[in-house]
């Protein structure tokens, strides 16, 4: 079996910078060390394990991030699942390495060049800098990258040789363990492969016969391959406070970039989208961005999701955007338009989902049937669905325009109103508690108005509608 | 001097020149009542803006609208801020196709105009109803545009007796009254046509219970109770 292992020494540095084009020093620091440093540092002088108050000596201005472990892990995650559109079995090996497992797919690629190009391609769209190394076993794959040793080996001969040449130092062997070999004169990890196991097992324990052992086993490692998740899930920090809830734009537009790519491939439609803007300290700001026909595309949510954004009042600076999908399913192409004459800019579905997401849900209904005899409950008002099957309406004369609540008249309609039909009685409702009991009659006012009217049994009187 | 004057008024948009008439387009849609297709040479235009001055609600304007808006093609129609709650059981009753009716509320007179905009150039409308109070010449002219541009026919109506008096630069504009037989029609404008005299439009025939016969009949009033006494 073949292996290849990629190895992202400052992934979380890269993706902040490459996020936001910052290109002045900046470092990463984690219990006041510098662990990450980008090449604007190192020209500085900057070196890994520089402690922190040295590194502000050395540039002023200096960008001091903090190393967040999770975050990095989540980063890599990222990174694996795009790598899992080109590559079908890798290992995440946190918290900067992947593993892939080269075999199975170089006959798709025909060659292993052609495989390592398709890979590099997400590499270097995200600005990442990393280190390469592909060998027989999984951990000799992962001592050579990480070695920088940058090379894809075809044969098991090439990478013994070179792995006999690393240096003690850098093969990845816990300190203390080291020190105990370049006590004894081993200097290379060969010298020390040529020692008797038994010998070195029981002068330096079992650690290091384990790991010479596992230079040489080729099968895959004991752990689950990375499956990608079901949900679209992902966050974005950013390098600089964003105030102003129009420049969101940007940031927002990465990572809707990353929606639909996660969502295209699986042909796959999100029914809405769920965005939290995090604060230094108060609690997030939350989103939703709704689409009541399902949508992948970038731009599109982009539009939907600038209408809400711009009626958001920030409280304070945004840290942070997290965003996930609610409610995922499969991509249905919309065929109606085939042999209209003039082809729509917007579907139905992506009109109601525009105007709701300007005016709110409760602003862009639809009226529905309902099997009720009584007028109040023989329809209501519902959120839009466009391909909804409707009961069959009653066949006696109702007005086309309904009073929520009836309106009193102060006196009976006198000489001056003109009865043109009456009266129908529409009563009971003992079932639900609301029974009704009244006499409709249609008659026209004096200003022209043709008028529902009721007579309640005590002889009270109401205006219901307008049959306009 | 008076040529001034003239340029002055040309700029009001308040003088009309026969030969500034740009082929407007003769394609019409029936109204389904033969008086206002006969009075508007073949019925609403296919698409632009229609101003409905109803004096006040319900004397039968959307009767007026329910014929055309039952026979249109399945396509989206919009009803923005209508002045009562849409009665689905009367709309679908006279043929309308529920599930293409979409109702929006919203009480900013901004918000209204935008979405009627949006829904105009979202080119899945063919009917839209608006109701509002006024219209100022530059939004007429956008809705305008954008109902002829996608092929929508839009209905403004608002509750004045007559049509605004500035010269909007919309295609027809029209004001209702009402009639024991139907509605009377006074039509103000229409794109590309000779002024009219009022129209009277009888409503008895698609609704008998609603309208009077055009020769009305004594007997055919039912006295109230109320009066007796």
């Amino acid at each position: 079996m073949q292996w290849l292992y990629v190895y992202l020494p400052s992934l979380q540095l890269d993706s902040l910078l490459h996020q936001q084009a910052y290109d002045e020093a900046c470092v990463l620091v984690h219990q006041n060390q510098v662990v990450q440093a980008n090449t604007q540092a190192r020209q500085l002088g900057i070196t890994l394990g520089t402690g922190l108050a040295a590194a502000a000596l050395l540039c002023a201005q200096l960008k001091v991030i903090a190393y967040d472990h999770k975050h990095e892990q989540r980063l890599l995650r990222q990174l694996a699942q795009r790598l899992y559109q080109t590559s079908a079995t890798l290992y995440l090996d946190p918290p900067q390495g992947l593993l892939l497992q080269t075999s199975d797919m170089l006959k798709l690629y025909k060659g292993i060049a052609a495989y390592w190009q398709r890979l590099q391609q997400p590499l270097i769209e995200r600005g990442l800098h990393y280190h390469y190394a592909s060998a027989h076993s999984p951990l000799a794959a992962q001592v050579l990258a990480r070695a920088g040793n940058d090379r894809l080996l075809n044969n098991t001969q090439e990478a013994n040789t070179l792995l006999a040449q690393l240096p003690i130092q850098r093969v990845g062997l816990a300190a203390k363990l080291t020190q105990q070999l370049e006590r004894l004169g081993l200097n290379t990890l060969g010298q020390a492969q040529a020692l008797p196991r038994s010998a070195l097992g029981q002068r330096l324990g079992q650690e290091l016969v384990t790991y010479l052992q596992q230079l040489d086993h080729t099968k895959a490692p004991a752990k689950t391959n990375y499956q990608p998740p079901e949900r679209f899930r992902q966050g974005l920090e950013l390098l600089y406070d964003i105030e102003l809830s129009s420049a969101l734009r940007f940031p927002l537009r990465r990572l809707l970039d990353d929606l639909e790519a996660f969502l295209a491939p699986r042909k796959l439609q999100a029914g809405g989208l769920n965005l939290s803007l995090h604060y230094r300290e108060l609690p997030a700001e939350k989103v939703h961005i709704g689409c009541s026909g399902g949508e992948y595309r970038a731009q599109v949510w982009l539009n939907l999701a600038m209408l809400h954004l711009e009626q958001l009042q920030l409280q304070a600076p945004i840290i942070a955007m997290r965003l996930s999908t609610s409610g995922q399913h499969s991509w249905e192409p919309l065929s109606n338009q085939l042999f209209e004459p003039q082809g729509g800019k917007l579907t139905a579905d992506q009109l109601i989902s525009r105007l709701q997401n300007k005016l709110g849900n409760h602003a862009v209904q639809q009226v529905f049937l309902r099997d009720d005899h009584r007028p109040e409950r023989s329809f209501y008002q519902g959120l839009p669905k466009t391909h909804a099957a409707a009961p069959n309406a009653t066949v006696c004369l109702r007005p086309s325009l309904l009073l929520t609540i009836p309106k009193a008249l102060h006196h009976k309609p006198n000489h001056q109103w003109c009865v043109m039909s009456g009266p129908e009685r529409i009563q009971s409702g003992w079932w639900d508690n609301v029974s009704i009991c009244r006499d409709y009659f249609i008659a026209r006012n004096p200003l022209g108005q043709v008028c529902w009217l009721f007579r309640t049994p005590t002889e009270e009187w109401f205006l219901h509608g307008y049959f306009a | 001097m008076a040529l001034t004057q003239l340029n002055q008024l040309e700029q009001q948009r308040l003088v009309w020149r026969a030969r500034q008439v740009v082929a407007p387009d003769q394609r019409r849609q029936s109204s389904f009542y033969p008086a206002l297709d006969k009075h508007l040479q073949g019925g609403w235009p296919q698409a632009g803006l229609v101003e409905l001055a109803c004096g006040s609600a319900g004397i039968g304007e959307i009767r007026l609208l329910l014929p055309l808006l039952a026979q249109a093609k399945p396509r989206l129609q919009v009803w923005i801020n209508p002045p009562a709650e849409l009665n689905g059981q009367a709309l679908a009753q006279h043929g309308i196709n529920l599930s293409q009716t979409l109702l929006v509320r919203c009480q900013n007179p901004q918000h209204a105009l935008w979405s009627a905009e949006q829904s105009l150039t979202s080119g899945c409308c063919s009917h839209l109803l608006l109701w509002g109070p006024n219209l100022t010449s530059t939004q007429a002219k956008r809705l305008q545009v954008a109902a002829k541009d996608n092929q929508v026919l839009m209905f403004w109506l608002h509750n004045q007796p007559a049509p605004s008096t500035s010269a909007l630069p919309i295609s027809v504009r029209l004001s209702l009254a009402p009639q024991a037989t139907g509605l009377s029609l006074k039509i103000y404008k229409s794109q590309g046509q000779w002024p009219q005299h009022p129209c009277h439009i009888n409503m008895h025939t698609l609704w008998p219970s609603l309208a009077a016969q055009p020769q009305p009949v004594a007997n055919n009033i039912v006295v109230l109770p109320a009066q007796a006494q």
